[in-house]
């Protein structure tokens, strides 16, 4: 039935690292309720807006890295993940 | 009232959030889904459902170092950044000298302002290609006229750009204007009389009364041009079908010659994804001026 969407191994990976981090943030949302606030962006966001920011930043990075770069992707990938954490985080 | 609440008050009922459901579905079906198709194309080389090979980032690299899209988004931005630089202080402009009262001078202004955005885009599109053609068209035939100019945009890269620029603001323009004009509407007289009172001239009170009011309505313009220019497929499609050579193949134009003229779904995949990405940002910013705003 999915066969048309061609699915592989790492982008179903993706996409539910995408589906459980969602999930996640809602529990998070349930038991202890997001808070808005000020950070280095100079809006105000809670930490789904940031979530949101930090992933879109994240995938700015990878693709200036994958245009600009040939070392390993692993590196933008790493660099990534301390943009969406630094922006979780102060933004 | 006692002094105890209800219980009813604390308890929440959230069950109306399943009437949002309908939407879930058809957004999933109408975009998620296919999305997360383009996903999964943009990392295969996919002949068929039975026959494809995984190949990475590989599309992603060859997308971002191509020297056409690279060449096509150098193109874009520039075609942006002048629609924006035009049509923006055009439209205040229009806007300025239409008139604040009258039971028919308004309405009358309006109308004659609003006309060209009714038009449908290829309708529009087809408009300029007869009507910038040095033979048969109107405006093609006058500019050639003048002495010295030789104006004929199916042969010249700038006479094409500078035909599909001038469409676009010849249609988006009045956009433009209808904002900035519901901005300066929103002004009360008696700005206006304070500022006469003061012997303020007319750029003065432009600068310091009008102007600063008109922030918000230029913030949505700006950003609704952005994202519109960027995007812009039909009018060129129609007018110089992205010649003569590549002179006015926008992002667009060379996206569908990849995706449906060659049929490279993979490198289309990609590409299609990395341009969602700059009008998804486009878009948040959008969405973010327009419901922060004031806060």
């Amino acid at each position: 039935m999915l066969e048309w969407m061609v699915w592989t191994a790492p982008t179903a990976l993706v996409f539910a690292g995408l589906a459980l981090l969602l999930a996640g943030m809602a529990v998070w949302a349930r038991i202890s309720p997001p808070v808005a606030r000020r950070g280095f962006l100079r809006i105000e966001t809670d930490r789904g807006d940031r979530l949101y920011i930090g992933l879109v930043s994240a995938a700015v990075v990878l693709a200036g890295w994958i245009a600009v770069s040939d070392l390993s992707m692993w590196l933008a990938l790493a660099l990534a993940v301390v943009v969406v954490l630094v922006i979780g985080r102060w933004g | 009232m006692s002094e105890k609440r209800p219980p009813e008050v604390k308890r929440r009922d959230n069950r109306a959030w399943w009437l949002v459901l309908p939407v879930v579905l058809s957004v999933a079906f109408t975009a998620v889904i296919p999305l997360m198709t383009v996903v999964n194309y943009s990392v295969q080389d996919v002949f068929s459902p039975n026959d494809r090979i995984f190949v990475g980032l590989e599309w992603f690299r060859d997308v971002t170092r191509d020297p056409e899209v690279r060449a096509a988004f150098g193109r874009t931005l520039l075609f942006s950044a002048q629609v924006l630089l035009v049509e923006i202080p055009l439209g205040v402009a229009i806007a300025a000298t239409m008139p604040r009262h009258g039971r028919v001078a308004v309405p009358a202004a309006l109308v004659v302002v609003a006309l060209p955005l009714l038009i449908p885009w290829n309708v529009v599109g087809t408009i300029w290609q007869i009507f910038a053609r040095p033979d048969i068209g109107l405006g093609g035939w006058a500019v050639n006229r003048v002495p010295g100019v030789n104006f004929n945009y199916t042969l010249d890269a700038t006479d094409a750009w500078i035909t599909v620029l001038v469409m676009d603001v010849w249609h988006w323009t009045p956009l433009v204007a209808l904002l900035a004009y519901a901005g300066l509407r929103s002004i009360p007289d008696p700005y206006f009389q304070a500022a006469q009172i003061d012997g303020a001239s007319a750029w003065a009170t432009f600068r310091h009364v009008q102007l600063p009011r008109l922030r918000g309505v230029l913030t949505i313009a700006i950003l609704l041009r952005f994202m519109d220019s960027f995007m812009i497929y039909t009018e060129p499609f129609v007018v110089t079908g992205g010649g003569p050579g590549n002179a006015t193949s926008f992002l667009s134009i060379l996206l569908s010659k990849i995706a449906v003229g060659q049929f490279d779904l993979g490198p289309a995949g990609a590409f299609s994804l990395l341009y969602f990405l700059v009008v998804q940002i486009a878009c948040y910013v959008f969405f973010t001026v327009l419901t922060r705003s004031g806060r």
